[in-house]
């Protein structure tokens, strides 16, 4: 069936196009170095998305939550194997992604007779120094890609184009504390959002669209913010935030109300 | 067993608790050991403390060890017997806790936390009954689930009893053990109600006491700014009292002995 290269090469095309479907109801995810470290943003439906792998490293992801899961504790194994045998200093985002994550989803994604991988996710290691935050992304075909800065998910690299225009947008926000990053990770969430919910190259939604969009979302579904808290005491510095602390950073989209909910 | 870091590092080719092979028998005097560590109910939580010491039978190794060890954010482990099994014992634990509420999203109980140090200390029966690798820990911990600090010590066999006011182990406990039955029976004060700085107070003079009678004990040297570890565990979490509270209160209150 597939001796010929360009059935193979065919076949590959249609998982492409397979898998890209999956994604499009999937939440896009936004993460973006801070002052107090790094911030995780997204929207949750039903299950978490941000998960906190090593002392200094954080795990978001889109897609099938069985395969996330997959992905998820290959990083677990091979982070605690390697931060016991060496050290935790010897744990670091683009190792995990090299020798764990990134041969694992090629293989699936390339072994025909088997289903891919439907799951992208997003890596964050937080530094002492915010220039030295470390962000890696890896999507179902096994490419990653290393950022500092910031870096998103979304279900396209169109989309996720459009996140992060959006995103730098807002200026640099290596010195900005958590109620600015906050939301213009959010506004970078919703363009995400929008955009791949068209069935075309997005252009990118008006400031307006993506207002009314956030005042949708607050309203209807759960936020899920963590942090990655460079000045957190102890080793683990991944802490997931309750929604008592987003409350005032939601004002502008909930009204004064925001904080009472 | 879904969350079992020694299982993982088991497919890694690591074994917990090596049974020495043959050979000529090992001198345990020649073996470093950690000696006294406590651990006492407060008015917030647990206090736990040991003193800097590790010996080899007459050799002070080193006088600067910290035998009071964090394993997450609510529980410690304080160590007394070889350091070399202790230190490893408190890493796969500290992994072993971090690894469970990674992977299955919620914190291990205290009665899994102590399973798991159980489970340690019995894989490490051919290493204690060889008198090389014998540990008699304490763990203490705060239990949010209760609201209350909790202490628990074990033989080196891994026989687990719960202290229920105090604990103390190592070659200082006996004179510890036999003040801390004084004053919890007939003391002016409950122990349990003590605040932190008078908990503080009384450890210190424990463990000045321990060193009077056992030579393995490290006492306090003010002269090199050598002082025990004191951490306080609650529902905040663990916090070390640091060395110049310790100096002050040593100053103001052991110090000023009355002979």
């Amino acid at each position: 069936m597939f001796e010929e290269p360009y059935r193979w090469t065919e076949a590959v095309g249609n998982r492409r196009a397979y898998v890209d479907a999956q994604f499009a109801q999937g939440s896009p995810v936004v993460a973006v170095s801070y002052r107090g470290g790094i911030l995780l943003a997204t929207v949750q439906r039903g299950i978490p998305k941000l998960y906190e792998i090593y002392d200094r490293i954080a795990l978001a992801g889109m897609g099938h939550p069985a395969d996330l899961e997959t992905l998820r504790a290959t990083a677990l194994d091979m982070a605690h194997v390697e931060g016991f045998s060496r050290s935790p200093s010897d744990v670091t985002v683009m190792r995990l992604v090299k020798y764990a994550l990134a041969p694992v989803v090629k293989r699936a994604y390339e072994e025909l007779f088997r289903a891919p991988l439907v799951a992208k996710v997003l890596l964050a290691q937080v530094s002492q120094q915010g220039s030295q935050d470390v962000f890696v992304t890896l999507d179902y075909d096994g490419v990653f890609d290393q950022s500092g800065g910031r870096a998103v998910l979304g279900a396209t690299p169109a989309v996720a184009d459009a996140m992060l225009k959006r995103l730098d947008r807002a200026g640099s926000m290596a010195d900005a504390p958590l109620d600015v990053a906050l939301p213009a990770a959010l506004r970078a969430w919703a363009v995400g959002d929008l955009a791949q919910r068209e069935d075309r190259e997005p252009d990118p939604p008006t400031d307006d669209a993506v207002e009314a969009h956030l005042k949708t979302i607050c309203a209807e579904r759960g936020l899920e913010v963590a942090l990655l808290d460079r000045e957190a005491a102890g080793v683990s510095k991944y802490r997931p935030l309750k929604s008592a602390e987003i409350a005032d950073v939601l004002v502008p989209w909930l009204g004064p109300d925001a904080a009472a909910r | 067993m879904r969350g079992d870091f020694l299982n993982v590092l088991k497919e890694h080719g690591y074994a917990w608790g090596p049974v020495v092979g043959d050979g000529p028998p090992v001198d345990p005097g020649t073996i470093a050991h950690g000696t006294t560590v406590l651990a006492m109910k407060y008015r917030d939580g647990v206090l736990v403390a040991g003193d800097r010491r590790a010996t080899a039978g007459n050799l002070v190794m080193h006088d600067r060890t910290d035998k009071v060890l964090d394993l997450d954010r609510h529980s410690v482990l304080a160590i007394a017997g070889v350091p070399a099994t202790a230190f490893e014992m408190a890493r796969v634990l500290d992994h072993s806790f971090k690894y469970y509420r990674r992977s299955q999203l919620q914190e291990l109980s205290l009665d899994g936390k102590l399973r798991a140090l159980s489970t340690l200390l019995r894989n490490n029966v051919p290493m204690a009954v060889q008198g090389i690798g014998a540990v008699a820990p304490i763990f203490a911990g705060y239990d949010l689930a209760t609201g209350s600090g909790k202490i628990f010590f074990y033989d080196i066999l891994g026989a687990e009893f719960e202290g229920v006011e105090y604990a103390a182990s190592g070659s200082g406990s006996p004179t510890i053990r036999g003040v801390m039955y004084y004053l919890h029976r007939w003391g002016p004060q409950v122990i349990a109600q003590l605040d932190a700085t008078d908990a503080t107070v009384l450890v210190l003079r424990l463990l000045e006491s321990a060193a009077e009678f056992d030579s393995a004990t490290g006492g306090i040297k003010k002269g090199d700014d050598l002082y025990p570890v004191v951490k306080l565990v609650t529902s905040e979490g663990i916090a070390p009292v640091p060395a110049e509270h310790l100096q002050r209160l040593y100053a103001e209150h052991v110090e000023n002995r009355r002979v």
